[in-house]
């Protein structure tokens, strides 16, 4: 076990870890922060897909201890209250999610993208969103709504 | 009552999902994220071999490690056997194993981890059987017999099949056997001008949704069970777990939860029967998750197909005939899918009027992971084969092979290749709109190729719709529905079409999932079902509300409710007088009439006759150096009725096409002995951002659909026939057919090599 001590959305967090414990299972089972999904495991669907400090991470490949020190955001801390991010409001208004399962992943890397280069072109976007699968979409809305979301901040 | 509303104001605007906010915040709960009090977790030891009987089993070890709260084995659980219409899934493998990751003991702990290490602690003595992997072999006299004792069968199984079917007939394991004859097809093909023949195999590919099956299951002191599960249709759902554990349907209560993708795969109870049994020993709720491993190697993947198609052309390119023989490898249980046989076996002669026709179905027992149901089950598969059948033969004769598609298409009236009546087809139409916006006669350069592929299918009329209304003191609407959204956008749908019924706005409704005890039958997802036949009672249920609105309007303004009129913004006006909705609601709340309730319900009696039309297109670009195909662009067009929401329509056609893209260009399940070797996520190649081509989608609106408000189906029109249209561009391109899906460098390069040595 270690001592964990971090900032998750914003709050600080000091708990108590298994040092295998992933960083996962910390988030959805020790922090009840369930809107993070895990699905294949391997690191390859990106639904677990986390911001530590700003970077997107797959959280079922990290341990929590990887995130000791760090600042942590998850779907939960996207929106400021009430208030979407327009990443979120694109989403919306472009149809960029159907059963919504890989949405959190896929907004999250988008907003990475987005800190990362704020008007990517529709190729930059398809290269960065290739480690987030999704199933329903067949991704041309999901593109359209980063782009959006883009052209709107 | 006179409705005084010409034009729609809330079907067919793109308005925001129900489901969104939940969604993009990350609120939306999925049975993965629900958590009870005591809950604990199951995981199960699956079997390591194809075939193998169970010599013995030894859990002392695991029942003592710490935190182990049950272990239960093929002996502690019932002989209740499972299945939607074969009933032949164990609890837990009893005697033999039958495939690779066969179910043979299970374990509930207080946590994964733990769980996982008392599976380790199990000893299972196997004496490994002879075993059998593909449906060819299986069916030869002497074969390994994958089941040997009787497998009872639903009585209902010949409903709505229009041929000669024969459950478990007198051949090798064979689970059923199908015979259509529509007309005299040796006659015809005896006679015909020029006859064909070839041969196609489709394997297996997984749904690939991306949440993986969860259950939950808590037993209250009461009785009381509770389910929390990703099942697309709750109520069907619930009557088999009540048959197969023996506890009326009244003590079982299936919980709402968001899907996580569905795509056919999740109709079954697949561990929830074990988990129950898990949550009885121990006395606790439990939870069960497959991993990705179990989902990729041991769900319920889309059938492999083979099949074989002899045709005839008369002098002027029409078919004369066709006669079909398809064998689906169902794996090891044939219980998952609700029906005897895969339902695409309608799609044999494909969308063309084809006078004669006979085709064999069989569904074959095989060691291999257990089959399910996935998206228009059986047709891509058929799909693949009927349209490269029908471009090669297009090609042999020296015929564009849009033309002899348009040619050949079915047409107003017409009867499809089994004998069912089509009307309000637009098939033509259709191909010519797509092939004129793709610019299918434009030059093509050297080994840049294009390809066609159509497809027609009717909107699921069948099976028994519910859906409640209510409506309160401030004129708000609440929608209760029985039926999952499992991610198409149903549930706002429901609500768009409610909203347009009773003049409201949509920020007026509120849509709903009732449980299972809290709502009555519905049916649930599946063959486009849901608007169409939802939507008709969802259509029954405002007629009732608005007679009730009419009665109370007429009592407040002191006249008959006939002389009521609904206006538009939903005010009632009578000679004169007039209140709105709101008014009119808050006055029947003083006197006890409010809220308003009423439900209705649709139970389609007929097959549909209104079908939908899909015209697929792709261009390609081949390189001849290694064989690599570039897909350059797609254009969808379809025939479609009235559309609800843009957003979610189109989500639709975009979300299936590229479904499609998977199986012609990277998907599919690799075997090796019988086990599934794709199994996890990189070896097995969902298509992602990088994959997808310029696409161009072409619309032809009608007014003819048979759901409310002419509504047709589309969520099964563009996910069947366009793996055809990619292989047939490639020969186009550089003259190699491709009969086997999916679309390899190392196939296409073969393919160039015979073609340079035969040169």
């Amino acid at each position: 076990m270690r001592t964990v001590k971090l900032t998750v959305n914003g709050k600080p967090v000091t708990r108590e870890v298994a040092d295998n414990r992933l960083l996962v299972e910390f988030l959805r089972e020790d922090l009840k922060l369930t809107g993070t999904k895990e699905s294949c495991g391997v690191g390859v669907c990106g639904a677990c897909t986390v911001l530590l400090d700003g970077k997107p991470i797959s959280s079922c490949l990290a341990l929590a201890v990887h995130a000791d020190g760090g600042k942590l955001i998850t779907i939960e801390g996207v929106a400021e209250g009430d208030r979407l991010h327009p990443l979120q409001e694109a989403f919306l208004a472009h149809g960029g999610y159907q059963c919504g399962i890989c949405t959190p992943g896929q907004i999250l890397a988008a907003k990475a993208l987005l800190e990362a280069n704020p008007r990517p072109t529709k190729a930059e976007i398809q290269h960065w969103m290739m480690g987030n699968l999704c199933r329903c979409t067949g991704y041309y809305k999901i593109i359209e709504s980063i782009a959006a979301a883009a052209g709107a901040e | 009552m006179a409705t005084a509303s010409p034009t729609r104001k809330v079907v067919g605007q793109p308005v925001k999902r129900v489901d969104g906010i939940a969604k993009v915040t990350g609120r939306a709960v999925y049975a993965g994220d629900v958590e009870v009090p005591g809950m604990i977790f199951g995981r199960c030891l699956r079997s390591p071999h194809p075939s193998a009987r169970i010599v013995s089993i030894d859990v002392r070890r695991a029942r003592a490690l710490s935190g182990v709260q049950a272990v239960l084995t093929g002996a502690d659980v019932p002989d209740a056997r499972y299945g939607r219409m074969c009933k032949d899934i164990p609890i837990l493998a009893k005697d033999v194993a039958r495939f690779v990751g066969d179910k043979v003991a299970a374990v509930a702990a207080d946590s994964v981890a733990i769980a996982e290490t008392a599976l380790e602690l199990i000893d299972v003595a196997y004496e490994e059987l002879p075993a059998v992997f593909s449906a060819e072999h299986a069916i030869r006299q002497g074969a390994p017999v994958v089941h040997r004792e009787p497998v009872e069968v639903f009585p209902n199984a010949a409903v709505g099949i229009h041929g000669e079917l024969r459950m478990y007939p007198p051949i090798p394991n064979v689970i059923s056997q199908l015979i259509v004859k529509h007309g005299d097809v040796a006659g015809a093909l005896a006679g015909a001008h020029k006859v064909f023949a070839h041969s196609f195999a489709v394997p297996s590919v997984h749904q690939g949704y991306i949440e993986p099956h969860t259950c939950l299951v808590a037993v209250g002191a009461d009785g009381l069970i509770d389910l929390w599960i990703a099942n697309k249709g709750p109520h069907i759902a619930r009557a088999h777990m009540a048959a197969t554990i023996g506890v009326p349907e009244s003590r079982i209560r299936f919980n709402p939860v968001t899907i996580g993708g569905d795509f056919g795969g999740k109709g079954s109870l697949m561990d929830a029967l074990l988990c129950y049994y898990l949550a009885l020993a121990s006395r606790r709720p439990v939870k069960m998750v497959m991993n990705s491993f179990e989902e990729l190697t041991a769900a319920n993947p889309r059938h492999a197909a083979s099949i074989t198609l002899r045709s005839g052309l008369d002098r002027d390119a029409k078919l004369v005939g066709i006669d079909a023989r398809v064998m689906f490898n169902a794996g090891a249980y044939a219980g998952f899918v609700p029906v005897p046989t895969l339902h695409g076996y309608s799609e044999l002669g494909g969308a063309y009027r084809v006078p004669n026709c006979a085709i064999e179905v069989l569904r074959v027992y095989t060691n291999t992971v257990p089959c399910g149901h996935m998206r228009s089950p059986g047709s891509p598969q058929i799909s693949f084969a009927v349209e490269s059948h029908i471009d090669m033969m297009a090609h042999e004769i020296g015929l564009d092979p849009v033309e002899l598609r348009r040619r050949n298409a079915i047409a107003e009236g017409d009867l499809t290749p089994l004998g069912a009546r089509r009307r309000h087809l637009r098939c033509r139409e259709t191909i010519d709109a797509g092939a004129r916006a793709f610019g299918w006669d434009k030059p093509r350069a050297p080994d840049i190729g294009r390809g066609i592929s159509i497809y027609e299918h009717p909107p699921g009329a069948f099976g028994k719709s519910t859906v409640a209304l209510t409506m309160g003191a401030n004129g708000r609407v609440t929608v209760t529905l029985g039926s999952p959204d499992t991610g198409t956008g149903f549930h706002t749908i429901a609500g768009q079409l409610v909203a347009e019924h009773l003049g409201l706005s949509f920020a007026e409704v509120e849509v709903e999932q009732g449980d299972t005890l809290s709502t009555d039958f519905e049916a649930g997802a599946s063959g486009m079902r849901l608007t169409t036949t939802a939507g008709q009672a969802i259509a029954a249920a405002a007629e009732k509300m608005k007679q009730a609105l009419a009665a109370l309007a007429a009592e407040r303004l002191n006249c008959a409710p006939a002389d009521v009129r609904m206006e538009e913004g939903g005010s009632f006006a009578a000679s004169g007088t007039r209140i709105d909705l709101r008014g009119l609601m808050s006055w029947a709340a003083a006197r006890g009439k409010a809220p308003l309730s009423c439900k209705g319900e649709n139970t389609p009696n007929r097959p549909n006759d209104l079908t939908s039309f899909a015209a697929h297109f792709a261009e390609v670009a081949v390189d001849r150096e290694t064989g690599q195909v570039r897909l350059r662009r797609l254009l969808t067009a379809h025939d479609i009725g009235t559309i609800v929401n843009p957003l979610t329509h189109q989500g639709q056609i975009e979300g299936g096409l590229i479904q499609a893209l998977g199986q012609a260009m990277s998907e599919r399940v690799v075997l090796k002995n019988g086990a599934v070797i794709t199994a996890h996520l990189g070896d097995y190649k969902l298509p992602t951002t990088m994959d997808i081509p310029e696409l161009e989608t072409v619309l032809l609106p009608g007014d003819s659909g048979s759901g409310p408000f002419a509504t047709t189906a589309i969520g099964e029109m563009s996910n069947v026939a366009l793996p055809a249209a990619i292989t047939n561009a490639v020969f186009d391109a550089v003259g190699v057919r491709l009969s086997e899906l999916p679309i390899s460098a190392e196939q296409v390069l073969a393919g160039l090599g015979t073609k340079a040595r035969a040169a």
